[in-house]
């Protein structure tokens, strides 16, 4: 497991209302620098919104996103206002992986990394292009950089978007069920890249399905239910004892999990 | 009944038909040239979350699509002198009307391309840190305007067709001089005969070249925006 740093994101009381159906209700969290933190929960309690109220792909209804110990929008009479020119440079420090990969089709793989350094960070174009060759090679495409999208496997897709997140060189990154559109076969060439990265430090959020991961890589896991956190702790208490009956029912619902040939 | 064809009478009268074919690209033309442009304003306008804006432009759209293109020319020749006191020619008048018609029709073209792009494309784009005018300059439009060329050359051929009204408030447009021509030399037939060649010699090539276009674009997977 990681080496722990300080606080790159705290989590106040967040809530998320659509319309009348509140789907987050008061989240409380925190992720310390270099810790992997891992969401669980059936679908529908909430946790793509939470990740998705991290990077403000959602505006958060109430509560605080604390990032880098700077609290983001800003508090007036008891609501908090965002701007989107406030934003723009959060997501660039926090990188976020989909479900579907959302690869930019009409550019190469080296295009879709060199994307954000060139376009948001406007860094000369040799120093994107040498960026985005280390990225691809980190998550070993060195030999995919001229591929179009439509050419390259589902796994290959994702580590692409991978590369692309972490070209940003943000201070977090968040996955959103990054293995869950993937053919079985093509789940643990995605997992080991996100298992390397948490190795080397990288501060993760993760929401996931895959609980030998979660086991192996996550220092804390969190399962929510109703838009709540239910119950918290390390993967191997979490995972193996826990104490709420209906993360075990949901463990349960998981039958293929068996810790002792989890595959990390 | 025995009808003796005489297209003698034509070449005779060759280059005031083909000064006529260059008018009617010329108001094409310039009609393109600012309608397009107009049309994706127009466009960005409709989606504009800022309903201010959406509201008015929208309708602005809805005007021009919705009232025929000869009741637009002739406010415009007619109508808008009396209120600005500013004369206007046929020329003026028309390249007027169908930049602003034409862009009403390109702007849904651009808001169907614009559209049918994935919203995860939105999403990845913003994820990165990429403003809303860099996601669309950089990852919607590119995309879009892939879809949306057939629906552009469909509406190119339309515009075209209808420039044919310009000859209504006597811009010496192909039909115009066709017209003349037919009157002075009562050869109608041939007359309007080649007139009809000459636009569909210009037109047919478009027309088949949307079909290609649409051709490789289901070949290579992708929808066409119509």
């Amino acid at each position: 497991m990681s080496e722990q740093g300080g606080e790159v994101l705290r989590i106040e009381g967040l809530r998320k209302a659509f319309g009348a159906t509140e789907v987050l209700k008061g989240i409380d969290l925190s992720v310390a620098k270099g810790e992997a933190v891992v969401l669980l929960g059936a679908s529908g309690s909430g946790k793509s919104t939470l990740l998705r109220c991290v990077n403000f792909l959602e505006i958060p209804s109430a509560g605080r996103v604390v990032i880098d110990g700077t609290a983001v929008g800003r508090e007036r009479d008891g609501a908090v206002l965002y701007r989107e020119a406030e934003l723009i440079p959060i997501r660039a420090h926090v990188g976020m992986v989909f479900q579907h990969f959302n690869l930019f089709p009409h550019m190469t793989a080296r295009e879709n990394v060199m994307e954000g350094p060139r376009t948001v960070l406007r860094l000369p174009r040799a120093e994107c292009r040498e960026r985005a060759g280390r990225y691809l090679a980190k998550v070993g495409l060195a030999d995919k950089m001229d591929a179009y999208p439509s050419h390259l496997s589902g796994g290959q897709q994702q580590r692409v978007a991978i590369a692309r997140a972490l070209a940003m060189e943000p201070r977090l990154m968040l996955f959103d069920e990054a293995t869950s559109a993937l053919d079985p076969e093509l789940v643990g060439e995605v997992l080991q890249t996100m298992k390397d990265l948490s190795d080397e430090g990288m501060t993760m959020l993760i929401v996931t399905h895959e609980l030998g991961f979660a086991y192996a890589v996550a220092d804390k896991v969190l399962f929510l239910h109703d838009g709540r956190i239910h119950e918290e702790g390390p993967p191997d208490e979490l995972l193996v004892r826990p104490r709420e009956a209906r993360t075990r029912e949901f463990l349960r619902g998981h039958a293929s999990f068996r810790l002792p040939e989890a595959e990390f | 009944m025995g009808y003796e064809w005489d297209f003698g009478i034509v070449l005779r009268n060759a280059d005031l038909l083909l000064l006529g074919l260059a008018n009617t690209l010329k108001v094409t033309g310039l009609a393109l040239a600012f309608g397009l442009p107009l049309g994706l304003a127009l466009a960005l306008g409709r989606l504009s979350p800022r309903r201010w804006l959406r509201a008015p432009v929208g309708l602005v759209v809805e005007f021009f699509r919705s009232t025929p293109p000869i009741v637009q020319l002739f406010w415009f020749f007619f109508a808008l002198p009396l209120l600005t006191g500013i004369e206007i020619d046929p020329f003026r008048a028309s390249v007027l009307t169908f930049s602003i018609q034409s862009s009403a029709f390109f702007a849904e073209v651009f808001r169907g391309g614009i559209v049918s792009i994935e919203r995860g494309q939105w999403e990845a784009a913003k994820a990165i840190g990429m403003a809303r005018g860099q996601a669309l300059r950089r990852v919607v439009l590119p995309q879009a305007v892939k879809r949306m060329i057939p629906a552009f050359l469909e509406r190119v051929i339309e515009l075209m067709k209808t420039t044919t009204l310009v000859a209504t408030v006597s811009y010496a447009d192909l039909l115009y001089q066709a017209n003349n021509i037919a009157q002075r030399t009562y050869r109608p037939l041939e007359v309007f005969t080649v007139a009809a060649v000459l636009y569909f010699v210009v037109l047919f090539p478009l027309s088949l070249s949307v079909r290609g276009l649409e051709r490789r674009l289901a070949r290579s997977g992708e929808t066409t925006a119509h």
